[in-house]
C-alpha cells in the first residue's frame, strides 16, 4: 500500500503538474482580481489572495502553498500596486504590506498543510490499528501455527510491502537451520537465536532488501519465549517498528494460548487413558475375586456344617481356604504391577508410620503366619517417611509371607526398622535356608524363584513387585543371607526427605 | 439374634453363602441383586443391617449410601473387590459403618457383622462412662486412663484421639474423619500429626506398639478400635 499524503488532489497530479496548476489559479485568480482593481482597497484585494494561498495549502500541499504565497505577493505588486504592470513600488509602505502578506501566507500555508498531514496521519494510524485489530480478530479464530504465520504474512504484505515469518521454537533457546525449512526468504539463524535468547528486536540494514529477512522481533509473553518474527523487505523501518512489536506481542499471546489448548488436550488424553486402564484393572480385579469370594465361602462353610465334618474334610477345606487367598494375594500384585508398568504411577504420597504399615501387614497375614513366631522390633521414635502406605504394605507383606514361605514351621521372623540420618531401613529376616550367592542377583527378575523346581508357592512376582514399588519410591532393596545364624535377610532402604515439622502441644 | 438383614449382592452363589452363615447366626435374610431392589427393600423391611456389594450392574453403590442415609441410620457394611482404596473411602465418607474386601472368610464377615448389630443406632448409643479393652480402662467421667492397676498419663490430644476412637468401637473410621473429630477442619490433610499421635497412643495402651490388638490400621484408609 502507497503511502498517502493526506491532500486530496496531490496523488493525481506529478509534481510538474501540481506548480503548474498553482501558478494557474494563482494568475487566474489575480486577474479576476484586475476587474474591481479601481472599485476595491488594496486591503481587500490582498484577502482574496491570501485565500488562493490557503486553498493551494489545503488541496496541493506545501511546496505548492510557498510557491503560490511568492507568486500572489508577486501578481499583487504587479497588477495592483502603483505603479501598476511594473514590479516598480512608488510608496515604499507597500515594502510592508508585501512583507506582512508574505508572512501570513508563507504560516497559513505552513499550518493548513501541517493540519492537513496531522489529520492524515491520524487516518493512517486509525487504519494500522483497524488492521492490527482485525488481524487479532484473525489470530483468535487460528488453531494452528500454520495459520498464524499465513495470517501474519498476508497482514504485512499488506501494510508495509514486506514479508514475514514465524520462526516457531518450542523447549530451546538456538534457532536451528531446521527451523526455517520453509520461510520464503533467507534466515540468518543467529541473529534470530540472539533476538529469542535476549529477548530484544534485532535489526540488521545491511541485509534489508536482499532476499534476506533483516529484522527479528522476539515472540514472548510474560510466562516464555514462543519464537522469533522475521521480515524482509522492510521499507520504513522507523515508522513500523512499534506496529510490528505490538504484531509480535499479538502472535506470543496466540502462541501461547495455542501452547495451552495442545496441553489441555494432553492432559485429557492421559486422563481418559489414565481412568481406562483404572477401569480395566477394576472389572479384571473384580471379575477374578468374585469367583475366589465364592471359593472361600464354599470352603469357610464346609468348616461349619454341624455335625462337624471328619477331620480330613475339614482340613481339606482349609487348605482350600489358605490357596484362595493366596491366589488373590498373587492376582493383587500382578494387578498392581500392571499398574505400575503402564507408565505414569502417581503414588499416593503421604508422611506416614512404619509402625502402621507393619502392624497392617501382620494383620492381613495372620492366617499365613500362624505357624511362626514373629519379633517387631522397631523403635518408637522412628521418623515418618513419605510412601504410599497401601502399596508399602505390599511390600513388607511380600517380603514377610515369602519368609514364612521358604523358613520351617516353628521358626522366628524378624521385621524391625532402623535410621540413619538420610535413610530408613526396613528389614525382614528369617531362619531359612537364605539365599544361593549366585542367584540374589536374579532374585529380582520376574517369574524367578529361589529354588529350582521348588514345591513352595508363588512366582517370584511378589520380590518383582517389591522392587518396582520401592524404586518407585526412589529406594532400594537388597536381599541378602543373614550373617549370623543363616536364613534370608531382605532390606529395603527409603530416603527419609524433611519430614514436617508438628506443632508441639502444651503439655499440662 | 433376631435381626434383619438385606443382602444386596449381583452374584447369586455370594448370596447364597451369605444367606447361609447370616441364616446360622439366628438372622433373618431378605436377598436383592440391584440397587433398585435394594432401595425398595429397605423401605418396606426396615432391616437392621445391610451387606452392600460396591460393583452392582444397575447402579452406583456410592449413591445408594448416600440415599439411604438421607433418611436412616442402618448399619451399613460394603463387600468390595475393587481394586481401589478409593472407593471404599467414598463409600465410609458416604455413611457406610465397616468395608469387606472380597475375598473374605466366613468368620471375619461374622464377627464384623455381629460387631454392627451389636450396636445402637446412633443418638441411642450407651452412654456408659466407663469401656475396657485389654488391661486398659477408660472412665470418662474422671477423664481417668488405668493401665494394668497404674494411672496413664494422656495429653490432651491424646486422650481427645482417645475418645474419638473408642467412641464407636469397631468402626472403621477414616482418616479425614478422625482428623477433623480431634485436630479441625483445617487439619483434614495434616495426616502426619495422626500417624504420630496414634504411636504415642499405642505405645502407652498397647502391650506391642507393632502388633496392636485395640487400636488396628486399616491401610490407606484410616483406623479402627477394637475392644
Amino acid at each position: 500500500m502507497q503511502m498517502k499524503s493526506g491532500f486530496p488532489l496531490a496523488d493525481k497530479f506529478s509534481p510538474l503538474q501540481r506548480y503548474f496548476l498553482t501558478a494557474i489559479f494563482s494568475v487566474i485568480s489575480a486577474l479576476s482580481l484586475t476587474f474591481f482593481a479601481d472599485n476595491l482597497d488594496h486591503a481587500n484585494i490582498v484577502m482574496p489572495l491570501l485565500l488562493v494561498v490557503l486553498l493551494v495549502s489545503v488541496n496541493l500541499g506545501r511546496d505548492c502553498a510557498v510557491f503560490s504565497a511568492v507568486l500572489c505577493v508577486s501578481l499583487f505588486d504587479y497588477l495592483f500596486v502603483p505603479p501598476r504592470f511594473s514590479f516598480e513600488v512608488n510608496d515604499p509602505q507597500y515594502l510592508v504590506t508585501f512583507f506582512v502578506m508574505l508572512v501570513v501566507a508563507l504560516t497559513t500555508a505552513h499550518m493548513a498543510s501541517g493540519l492537513q498531514k496531522a489529520a492524515a496521519d491520524a487516518v493512517k494510524r486509525q487504519e494500522v490499528t483497524q488492521a492490527l485489530y482485525k488481524v487479532a480478530q484473525d489470530l483468535a479464530g487460528a488453531l494452528t501455527g500454520i495459520q498464524v504465520n499465513e495470517i501474519i504474512s498476508k497482514f504485512l504484505l499488506q501494510q508495509t510491502a514486506s514479508k514475514a515469518w514465524i520462526i516457531e521454537t518450542h523447549d530451546n533457546t538456538v534457532v536451528r537451520d531446521d527451523m526455517t525449512t520453509g520461510s520464503p526468504f533467507s534466515i540468518e539463524s543467529h541473529m534470530a537465536t540472539i533476538a529469542l535468547r535476549d529477548k530484544k528486536t534485532v535489526n540488521s540494514s545491511a541485509l534489508n532488501g536482499a532476499d534476506w529477512a533483516s529484522l527479528y522481533v522476539p515472540l514472548s509473553t510474560s510466562m516464555r519465549t514462543y519464537g522469533v518474527l522475521s521480515v524482509a523487505n522492510i521499507q520504513n523501518l522507523a515508522a513500523n517498528l512499534k506496529m510490528l512489536e505490538a504484531l509480535a506481542s499479538l502472535i506470543a499471546i496466540t502462541l501461547e494460548r495455542l501452547h495451552y489448548v495442545q496441553v489441555a488436550h494432553k492432559t485429557e488424553l492421559e486422563m481418559v487413558s489414565e481412568r481406562l486402564r483404572s477401569s480395566i484393572l477394576s472389572a479384571l480385579s473384580h471379575d477374578i475375586r468374585t469367583p475366589l469370594t465364592v471359593l472361600v465361602g464354599l470352603a469357610d462353610s464346609l468348616s461349619m456344617i454341624r455335625p462337624p465334618l471328619p477331620t480330613p474334610a475339614l482340613e481339606t477345606s482349609s487348605a482350600i481356604t489358605q490357596q484362595a487367598l493366596r491366589l488373590s494375594n498373587l492376582v493383587s500384585n500382578l494387578l498392581e504391577m500392571a499398574r505400575l508398568n503402564s507408565g505414569d504411577v502417581k503414588l499416593r504420597l503421604e508422611w506416614n508410620h512404619l509402625q502402621d504399615v507393619v502392624s497392617a501387614c501382620l494383620q492381613h497375614l495372620n492366617l499365613a503366619l500362624a505357624e511362626h513366631q514373629v519379633i517387631t522390633n522397631l523403635p518408637s521414635n522412628l521418623s515418618l517417611v513419605e510412601m504410599d502406605a497401601v502399596l508399602m504394605e505390599r511390600v513388607v507383606s511380600n517380603l514377610v509371607e515369602n519368609a514364612a514361605k521358604y523358613s520351617p514351621k516353628g521358626s522366628c521372623i524378624e521385621i524391625g526398622a532402623t535410621e540413619d540420618l538420610d535413610n530408613i531401613e526396613i528389614y525382614v529376616s528369617d531362619q531359612g535356608p537364605g539365599f544361593e550367592e549366585s542367584k540374589i542377583s536374579e532374585l529380582f527378575a520376574l517369574f524367578m524363584r529361589g529354588e529350582k523346581e521348588s514345591n513352595k508357592h508363588g512366582f517370584g512376582v511378589g520380590l518383582a513387585i517389591s522392587q518396582v514399588i520401592v524404586k518407585a519410591h526412589h529406594g532400594n532393596i537388597y536381599a541378602e543371607n543373614n550373617r549370623t545364624g543363616g536364613g534370608a535377610l531382605l532390606r529395603v532402604v527409603l530416603p527419609k526427605g524433611k519430614p514436617p515439622v508438628l506443632e508441639q502441644e502444651e503439655v499440662d | 439374634m433376631d435381626s434383619r438383614v438385606l443382602v444386596i449382592e449381583d452374584e447369586l452363589q455370594i448370596r447364597g453363602i451369605l444367606k447361609n452363615a447370616l441364616e446360622d447366626e439366628g438372622c433373618h435374610v431378605c436377598e436383592a441383586s440391584g440397587v433398585k431392589d435394594g432401595l425398595r427393600l429397605v423401605g418396606e423391611l426396615n432391616p437392621d443391617l445391610i451387606l452392600l456389594d460396591l460393583g452392582l450392574p444397575d447402579g452406583d453403590g456410592i449413591g445408594f449410601i448416600e440415599e439411604v442415609r438421607g433418611w436412616s441410620d442402618i448399619a451399613i457394611l460394603i463387600l468390595s473387590a475393587r481394586f481401589d482404596e478409593k472407593d471404599k473411602i467414598a463409600g465410609l465418607n458416604a455413611g457406610a459403618d465397616d468395608y469387606l474386601t472380597k475375598p473374605f472368610g466366613i468368620g471375619e464377615l461374622i464377627a464384623r457383622i455381629r460387631a454392627l448389630l451389636r450396636r445402637k443406632p446412633r443418638g441411642q448409643e450407651e452412654t456408659s462412662p466407663y469401656i475396657q479393652f485389654g488391661e486398659c480402662s477408660v472412665d470418662f467421667s474422671k477423664r481417668e486412663v488405668i493401665r494394668g492397676g497404674k494411672e496413664i498419663h494422656l495429653t490432651p490430644i491424646e486422650y481427645k484421639l482417645l475418645t474419638v476412637m473408642l467412641s464407636r468401637p469397631e468402626k472403621v473410621m477414616t482418616q479425614t474423619h478422625i482428623l477433623k473429630s480431634v485436630w479441625g477442619d483445617s487439619y483434614s490433610d495434616s495426616a502426619h500429626y495422626l500417624r504420630i499421635y496414634m504411636s504415642h497412643l499405642r505405645q502407652k495402651l498397647e502391650e506391642n506398639p507393632s502388633q496392636p490388638k485395640h487400636f488396628l490400621t486399616e491401610i490407606g484408609v484410616g483406623y479402627r478400635f477394637k475392644q
